[in-house]
């Protein structure tokens, strides 16, 4: 089974689980941790070890809110073969990432399809709809 | 393979919510279920696809569906957006 925790600055995170909660309509199995801006991240890093360690036999995926951040740097550490870490995550990822689209498929395969469809969220829309006329 | 010309009467269109509704419905048949709205053809069992239709009110969307239950399929997607999605009284 895939488990999923999200670490993001602020509240950011939080917000985006309950938007797509919102949309799905249904609660998301999906742990959430807030980098508090006032402390030196010692929290954040205990929160994240403590998930992951309860993680035995689960792969799991980390959502970053931006390469290179705090929240993102304390990840990459845990990165391994159950354990992938996924920054600048979006609605679209997150949607992609919950819905079920697609039957689950290889973990390394699922990750590579949410980076993607994260991507693809991003658009100039006029360029867009410009492509598609 | 089946086709029906289906026209969007909720107020939002095809937004989050709705598409969401949609591909949890389309999710629930075995046959391959797709929507084609100008020119654009989108698997209706991917929240994502749908919504780079960007269809609004008004417009009509093709369902096209193949497969063994692709008659009930076409029917349940007909009604839910018959239903404008539950959203509108």
């Amino acid at each position: 089974m895939i488990k999923s925790v999200i670490i993001t600055h602020g509240s950011l995170g939080r917000e985006l689980v309950q938007v797509a909660e919102k949309i799905l309509e249904q609660k998301l199995d999906i742990e959430v941790i807030a980098f508090d801006w006032q402390g030196d991240g010692s929290a954040m890093i205990r929160q994240l070890e403590a998930f992951i360690a309860r993680q035995a036999g689960h792969k799991v995926v980390i959502f970053t809110d931006m390469f290179g951040g705090s929240p993102s740097n304390v990840s990459t550490r845990f990165i391994g073969p159950n354990v992938e870490v996924i920054s600048g995550i979006n609605l679209p990822g997150l949607l992609k990432f919950f819905c079920c689209d697609e039957p689950n498929g290889a973990f390394r395969q699922m990750v590579k399809k949410v980076e993607q469809e994260a991507k693809n969220g991003i658009n100039i829309i006029s360029e867009y709809l410009g492509e598609k006329k | 393979m089946i086709e029906k010309k289906q026209q969007i009467f909720n107020k939002l269109g095809l937004h989050a919510r709705a598409a969401a509704k949609l591909s949890h419905l389309a999710n629930m048949f075995s046959a391959d279920i797709y929507l084609i709205f100008n020119e654009d053809k989108v698997n209706a069992k991917s929240l994502l696809g749908i919504l780079t239709l960007a269809a609004s009110v008004g417009n009509e969307i093709i369902l096209q569906a193949a497969g063994a239950d692709e008659k009930e399929a076409i029917q349940a997607i007909g009604d839910l957006f018959d239903r404008k999605f539950d959203e509108e009284i």
